[in-house]
């Protein structure tokens, strides 16, 4: 069974009406039906979001309103072969198709004190432990996108690491659109015990051509000492839109980096929140966008300092080219109680033409008053000295703007410690500039 | 090789150089002296067409052909060099990286097959060695946290591997202790050849102690004024710019 729903701010009501007929994940869960209802009463307050609202000033919906768009059910999709190969791994590696758990693609290697499934079975095995969790890590205040990811969510992945688990190879998850006028709905919990550690790969992926919504949400709670790095590649489809939100409670003394990479899809949201809620906590994000054609990117970043001594570094960049056009905020928030916090934050953006836009906020609460915040935000073009300089070693004008441009990039890209991600990503972003250039770096 | 005509330049719209002749031939070494705005290193930049530098009259002859119809890249991929009088810092990107996409750039303009990964490396190796430029250098970013004189020898590493057939050095002596100097007078010797022409850009004698030329040239508010051998360096390091100035005065009165 499938639903059909328009999108539209003034027809929100034919989301609530059809929720009755679907079979979503953990029915049978009280605490999760009214974590449900909650949502649905949420969204029917705010609704999608409209460039009425401060948050989405700059990201028009427009187009995506206009358009039908089913929750696909379970099973509709045909998995036996995927649209995409993946390339082979020895990694662990789940696969979501239409946001729906593929185990046929997917493959896990059992490691002690490791979990790590589908949120279906997760549900259905050890739901109590999940019940503290979910939905912990999003705040009242929500977006109607992240409203509708809690009251239609289909299935998504649950990472938990019991204390002391140190994963050392990479977790993967892959999620593939396959269905044209689709919205699907993941939703991801990362639950890493004290002391543990792991890196994880989100990769959203789909060929070009096809029209959907793929409304994700990853929620990451790190207990005492964590270490986690997650990364997210963002490769959807010209067509696509990609609303996404990794939403992080960090306790003490624990590391969270976040690698948000957004490579394609026509109109991407990416909403990366955390709370430093324990002392000595670390907070990293990490941001790449490449804008091209009509792409529009909107990345919105907010940093809880809520207690003293802890760290936060963010660094965002952004290059556009054609008419593309980009959003970044950035908020920090320095509660009063947060002393020798310590947070620094840098969105730098680079326009390749005249008709690419970026459009950048850097935003300051500070109610501490013994702290170190800095921020920097810039909006320039390739530097005319260095392209002379490589023109005058003979190398021609657009493998010189590349070379630069990818350098521009790189900047982030080098903060990926895992070698073979940071690779591949150098490789993709290197052929995504000019197909020379992959020989080159 | 090189036929300057009555050059007239302007950058961004400033004029600077009005009327030089110069001709250099292969195997030739000249070198251009001049006080600070003399217009020295604007030469430099409009043979090697940079953005803004415009030829507003007279001509450059290069090789036979008039530069003027060729863009920067064209002109180095035709064989001229240009050593920046401050080379440009570019994070990101490799020194191997740059030179490399060089090469290959060159190779391709001359309709030449890319250089394959294992000859490239042994080339680099051993002009690195000419600049005793260690091999942790090829693989950092482009002069970037580099010292001068670490930056002016890079520079004449490149100059090494792209091998032109002329090389223009803008006060490539300029922030160079003794030591830095001799190493890069030493790979700038080392590519002296009869094919291959030099001009050296320099505020100072002391470079032409270790590359000798065979003709010196001084600019004075765009024009050559002077111009003779080795020896006029050394009268000009005695006697002091304003002794050309004097000149000039004389000459533009009569």
């Amino acid at each position: 069974m499938s639903t059909s729903v328009k999108i539209s701010a003034d027809q929100n009501a034919s989301w609530l009406e059809q929720h009755a007929e679907l079979s979503l994940v953990g029915a049978e869960l009280d605490w999760l039906n009214q974590q449900r209802k909650t949502a649905l009463a949420r969204f029917e307050e705010v609704g999608l979001p409209s460039i009425r609202d401060e948050q989405w000033r700059y990201t028009n919906l427009r187009t995506l309103k206009s358009q039908h768009y089913l929750i696909p059910s379970r099973g509709s999709n045909n998995t036996a072969s995927l649209p995409i190969e993946l390339p082979a791994t020895d990694n662990s590696r789940l696969v979501f198709v239409d946001g729906y758990f593929d185990a046929a693609h997917s493959s896990i290697t059992n490691l002690e004190g490791l979990s790590f499934g589908s949120l279906n079975a997760s549900l259905s095995q050890t739901a109590t432990k999940l019940e503290a969790v979910f939905g912990s890590c999003l705040s009242a205040e929500q977006h109607g996108f992240s409203a509708l990811n809690t009251a239609y969510c289909q299935d998504g992945y649950v990472l938990e690491l019991d204390k002391n688990t140190v994963v050392d190879g990479v977790l993967e998850v892959y999620f593939v659109a396959t269905q044209a006028e689709t919205v699907s709905h993941s939703r991801n919990l990362i639950i890493a015990g004290a002391n543990s550690q792991c890196r994880i790969v989100e990769r959203h992926i789909a060929n070009d051509g096809l029209l959907y919504i793929n409304n994700t949400v990853t929620e990451i709670v790190a207990g005492d000492n964590a270490h986690i790095d997650h990364y997210k590649i963002q490769q959807e489809s010209d067509q696509a839109f990609h609303i996404g939100g990794v939403f992080i409670n960090q306790a003490a003394n624990s590391e969270v980096k976040t690698h948000n990479v957004a490579l394609s899809g026509l109109v991407t949201r990416n909403d990366v929140n955390c709370n430093l809620l324990g002392q000595g906590a670390h907070n990293e994000m990490n941001g790449l966008v490449l804008g091209k054609g009509r792409q529009h990117i909107d990345n919105h970043t907010e940093v809880n300092h809520a207690v003293p001594n802890c760290t936060s570094d963010e660094y965002y960049k952004t290059v556009l080219d054609d008419q593309s056009r980009s959003v970044f905020r950035g908020r920090i928030i320095v509660a009063q109680d947060a002393q020798l916090t310590n947070a620094d934050q840098q969105n730098n953006n680079l326009l390749l033409s005249k008709t690419a836009e970026a459009d950048t906020k850097p935003q300051l609460e500070i109610y501490a008053d013994d702290v170190k915040c800095s921020h920097g935000a810039t909006v320039g073009q390739l530097d005319p000295n260095s392209l002379f300089y490589l023109q005058s070693r003979g190398i021609d004008t657009e493998s010189a703007n590349a070379l630069l441009t990818f350098a521009f990039a790189n900047e982030v890209i080098e903060r990926v410690k895992v070698d073979a991600i940071r690779k591949e990503l150098t490789q993709t972003i290197a052929g995504e500039l000019l197909s020379d250039l992959e020989e080159l770096v | 090789m090189l036929k300057v005509t009555n050059l007239h330049a302007s950058v961004f719209g400033t004029p600077i150089l009005n009327g030089i002749d110069l001709e250099v031939n292969a195997g030739e070494v000249h070198a251009i002296m001049g006080p600070n705005g003399s217009g020295k290193s604007t030469l430099s930049n409009v043979i090697a067409g940079r953005d803004g530098y415009e030829i507003t009259e007279g001509s450059i002859e290069y090789l036979g052909k008039d530069l003027a119809d060729l863009e920067a890249e064209e002109r180095a991929c035709e064989g001229i060099f240009l050593a920046f009088q401050y080379p440009v810092e570019i994070p990101g990107v490799s020194n191997m990286a740059m030179l490399k996409a060089a090469i290959n750039s060159m190779r391709k303009y001359r309709g030449q097959d890319e250089m394959n990964a294992g000859e490239f490396l042994k080339l680099i190796r051993a002009k690195a060695e000419l600049v005793e430029m260690k091999q942790e250098f090829l693989k950092r970013s482009v002069n970037e946290g580099f010292s001068g004189g670490e930056k002016k020898r890079n520079e004449i590493l490149q100059m090494a591997m792209l091998e032109p057939k002329l090389a223009l050095l803008d006060e490539t002596d300029s922030g160079l202790d003794i030591d830095a100097l001799k190493i890069v007078s030493h790979g700038v010797n080392a590519l002296r050849s009869a094919d291959r022409a030099i001009v050296l850009v320099t505020h100072y004698q002391r470079l032409l102690d270790y590359i000798v030329p065979d003709h010196v040239h001084v600019l004075a508010n765009g024009k050559i004024v002077k111009s003779g051998d080795k020896s006029l360096a050394l009268e000009l390091e005695e006697k002091g710019y304003s002794w050309i100035d004097g000149q000039n005065e004389i000459k533009e009165a009569s």
